[in-house]
């Protein structure tokens, strides 16, 4: 195997990457070879796809098919070989699909189907070893002594950039919305790819096209959640437990959490949320079922304990899963791209399993803890709802800076950056959070300014749409560009969801993002250079040297 | 009191460290250490706590040559149970870290539900277990075993389940009575439906490898079938695409059991072939002549087949089937076991 997708890759002076039996985040050398092979395939699809569609023969089903195997490789998804096995025969019998349908659609329109090689031209092994022998010519860095490390690197961004965007598509895709163009721009990124790309300049417009392509899709994506569910609203969270039986739900997919939602009502059981699930809470469509009980434990990291001691059945939605642990893998279940070797996986929305599972565990006894909330949901709407507020504090000085924390949190100790940035912001400044870094802090009493909240938590990392939609309303209403405002953006990352956003934001022409805790490793020295002399890009030093050096007043 | 250092890894590729004094087991003081290793008999009878010593001295004490793969012995093939250091040791565990427990093997109460003769000499045993602070389900990893205490007589036997984790707390063994067998002789003569029994566990290393798609072979001689059909159920349940046998033997035709429950198997897990064979058949018999052992040496010869293959029944049967994959060529970490010796 070779890996180095993810924040926490293995690292050392001399080498960069996960390339032992075990990656890192627990995947074995199979599954990720398996994985990688899989990429192959789905790039064989997209190069007759693009054909297709250009010659106005679409084939949506396999644009859909794209969004969940790429979603299958994210950091934290799928660890089960099975399952990769056989998502590669439906992968050639998809491409045999689509590629059938170019040729008629070429014939049709008078022309001469093009013959294409390279994953066009894949043919599954019949065994595992020949799926493996395949696998080993086309990882990432297959080609690193003909083209360096730079090419790796910039077609190593593309393609991860592509998986996070291939991931937030199929969340929108679970609730219904899909694009024409959204397909087309993934089936043209994968296409390019297949193409073995070595123009360094080509490569960066491609992943800035794809950051453009991020926006178009996190638009689709806020449009399937706000449409489904409603806009989110401020909204108080119970985060100790009530009693009685209780199933948790982690991950992202709220079309999961409603389903489960409806199938649990008037059973007496409480439905948790976990992690990036928190924000379903302010949702009004969600929030109206009554049993929708509360938040419990922290951020994807702490789960192996969160999971253990959580006294009912464990539904995981989407990343980030890590190894469970024996306490709890009997009663942990999988759905939509998760997976994980010997745990119950739910393809159909059916949750019986689930349910039953929940009647017979103990659920949470009677207890003295008090109750406690957090105030969650300040979206688009509800921010801009008080956009008046706000720029009258900020024309009054009262509050002086914005600061966004978001992107992903992790188990590296570096990560205490966050918190400590959060707390050690100035009491004239605001912070908003988005995604799962929050959880190290958002039970803290950050406080009010003048009725408006100073940590203002805007959702999942879902939702950055909603917090782009903020900063370029701001920058209209003070007649500014967003580099111009008064906010900064610190940036976590961990995996590729995040990487679709960074290269949003990098599209969108915002400069001087601080990224932490470390920075990709499969961006180079002179890849990093170029980031910083194009964008600004900035790794995190220390909290309060960086919140020092965002509030001092801008050169002239 | 000389302290060693013990680093184990698991076949996932985890390290685990602990210290282990000179006269205490590698097993012992993993579990002071709060690692508790799959294991049953923990006096080198069984074979459960098989590993591979790959660096360092120590002492095997005595131990049954049979719960030892044939040469083992001499290439660091070690019983957790039975070894002893003589210095730092390395240790290679031949299962993965999620069948290791951080803390206690649990310990509960189980109510017979049923007991019922299923072949000649083999009764199906079923018990509910009792609900406690984890509610009332039935936890467990298919291939695993755990072991029934009967309250107030020192009796304690290990069996393997043969049904999968379940909501209700339902346990299923396949268990031989053994003449003169101290649990068979009170199950047979004593026990009843209603009567409680403790129960220790889950434990055990012994269950399905996820390698994709690889063809799984199993093979059980006797009541080894009883793991086997733990681990075909839950394919059944996961609706597993794996190309899959069970070569399932005994020694007379009459001895043959649970046929009702392969046919219903074979229904919900079509890609299902059952190889039925019996060492010593009358003129009757129209399915193989032979072992299990027998049956899959040819099979692997004919086919050229290289498959997962998942071995449980007696230490003989093991060998004899661990020889024939050898000699097929089939990697020996594609080859899982469990032997059923006498506690």
């Amino acid at each position: 195997m070779f890996c180095y997708q993810c924040e926490q890759t293995y690292r050392s002076e001399t080498a960069s990457g996960c390339a032992s039996t075990k990656g890192m985040c627990g995947k074995d050398a199979t599954t990720s070879d398996l994985q990688d092979l899989l990429i192959h395939g789905a790039k064989g699809i997209a190069q007759y796809a693009k054909r297709a569609r250009a010659l106005n023969a679409p084939d949506n089903e396999a644009g859909g098919f794209i969004l969940y195997a790429l979603f299958t490789t994210l950091t934290n998804v799928n660890f089960n070989a099975t399952r990769f096995t056989v998502l590669l025969q439906q992968t050639a019998s998809i491409r045999d699909r689509v590629k059938a349908r170019y040729e008629a659609a070429a014939l049709a329109a008078g022309k001469v189907p093009e013959s294409l090689t390279g994953p066009a031209a894949w043919q599954p092994a019949a065994d595992m070893e020949g799926l493996l022998g395949q696998a080993a010519e086309v990882g990432i860095n297959a080609g690193l002594e003909q083209v360096g490390p730079d090419i790796i690197g910039l077609r190593s961004l593309v393609l991860y950039g592509l998986k996070g965007v291939c991931a937030y598509a199929h969340h929108a895709h679970v609730l219904g919305k899909e694009s024409e163009a959204v397909y087309a721009g993934i089936e043209d990124a994968l296409d390019f790819l297949s193409s073995e790309p070595t123009d360094a300049d080509a490569l960066l417009n491609q992943s800035l096209a794809l950051g453009f392509l991020n926006l178009s899709v996190m638009e689709l994506l806020d449009a399937a959640n706000t449409g489904t569910f409603g806009a989110q609203q401020p909204t108080q969270v119970r985060v100790t437990p009530i009693p009685g039986k209780a199933i948790l739900v982690s991950g992202h997919d709220l079309g999961d959490l409603a389903a489960l939602l409806e199938q649990t009502r008037d059973t007496g059981i409480n439905i948790y949320t976990h992690g990036e699930m928190l924000p379903a809470h302010a949702y009004p469509k969600l929030k109206a079922y009554p049993h929708l009980a509360g938040n419990y434990g922290g951020a994807w990291q702490d789960q192996q304990k969160d999971f253990a001691d959580f006294p009912g059945p464990i539904l995981m939605t989407s990343n980030c899963i890590i190894e469970p642990q024996p306490q709890y893998r009997q009663r942990i279940f999988t759905a939509g791209p998760v997976g994980w070797p010997g745990v119950r996986h739910i393809s159909d929305k059916n949750f019986a399993p689930l349910i039953q599972a929940a009647r017979a565990l103990p659920g949470f006894k009677e207890t003295a803890e008090t109750e406690k909330t957090i105030t969650i949901g300040f979206g688009r709407d509800a921010v801009l709802g008080v956009a008046d507020q706000v720029i009258d504090a900020v024309k009054s000085g009262a509050i002086r800076h914005f600061f966004l924390i978001g992107g992903c949190d992790g188990a590296a100790p570096g990560r205490n950056y966050y918190t400590e940035f959060a707390e050690k912001a100035p009491m004239d400044t605001v912070v908003l959070t988005l995604g799962c870094n929050k959880y190290r802090f958002n039970q803290h009493d950050f406080g009010d300014i003048g009725g408006i909240p100073r940590l203002l938590d805007m959702g999942q990392c879902n939702d950055t749409y909603s917090a782009i939609k903020v900063a370029v309303a701001l920058a209209e209403a003070f007649d500014c560009d967003v580099n111009d405002l008064p906010l900064s953006l610190v940036v976590s990352w961990f995996e590729q969801k995040a990487a679709a956003v960074l290269l949003t934001l990098l599209a969108l022409g915002i400069r001087n993002i601080r990224l932490g805790p470390t920075l990709p490793a499969f961006l180079t020295p002179n890849l990093v250079q170029a980031l910083v002399d194009r964008y600004g890009l900035q790794p995190i030093t220390t909290a309060q040297a960086d919140i020092d050096a965002a509030l001092a007043p801008k050169a002239a | 009191m000389s302290t060693h250092t013990i680093e184990l890894t698991t076949r996932d590729g985890e390290l685990l460290r602990f210290d282990c004094d000179a006269d205490q087991s590698l097993l012992e003081a993993a579990a002071d250490a709060h690692i508790v290793l799959p294991s049953q008999c923990r006096q080198g009878s069984c074979g459960a706590c098989y590993a591979d010593a790959t660096r360092g001295d120590y002492i095997l004490g005595e131990h049954n040559p049979a719960a030892l793969p044939a040469g083992a012995a001499e290439k660091g093939g070690i019983l957790l149970c039975r070894t002893f250091p003589l210095s730092d040791l390395s240790v290679s565990l031949p299962f993965d870290h999620d069948r290791i427990l951080l803390g206690e093997i649990r310990r509960r109460n189980a109510d017979i539900a049923a007991i019922e003769p299923v072949g000649e000499n083999t009764v199906r045993l079923t018990l509910h277990l009792a609900p406690d602070d984890g509610g009332s389900v039935a936890e467990f990893e298919p291939g695993q075993f755990v072991e029934l205490e009967v309250p107030g007589q020192a009796i304690r036997r290990a069996y393997s389940l043969a049904n999968t984790g379940n909501w209700e707390g339902r346990l299923e063994f396949l268990i031989r009575l053994q003449p003169g067998g101290l649990f068979s002789t009170w199950l047979r003569e004593q026990a009843h439906a209603g009567q409680t029994l403790i129960v220790h566990g889950p434990q055990g290393a012994f269950g399905l490898s996820e390698n994709g798609l690889r063809p799984r072979w199993f093979v059980a001689g006797g009541t080894g079938l009883a793991p086997m059909l733990s681990m075909l159920r839950r394919m059944a349940e996961f609706q597993e695409p794996h190309p899959v046998r069970l070569y399932f033997g005994v020694n007379r035709v009459e001895e043959l059991f649970c046929l009702t429950e392969l046919e219903a198997l074979k229904a919900e897990l079509p890609q299902l072939q059952v190889i039925l064979c019996v060492w010593k058949p009358n003129q009757d018999w129209q399915g193989f002549c032979g072992t299990p052992a027998d049956a899959l040496a040819q099979d692997l010869d004919d086919l050229n087949a290289r498959p997962d293959i998942y071995l449980c029944g007696p230490p003989a049967l093991i060998d004899a089937a661990e020889a024939a994959a050898r000699s097929q060529g089939v990697p020996v970490e594609q080859v899982f076991s469990e032997r059923f010796l006498p506690a």
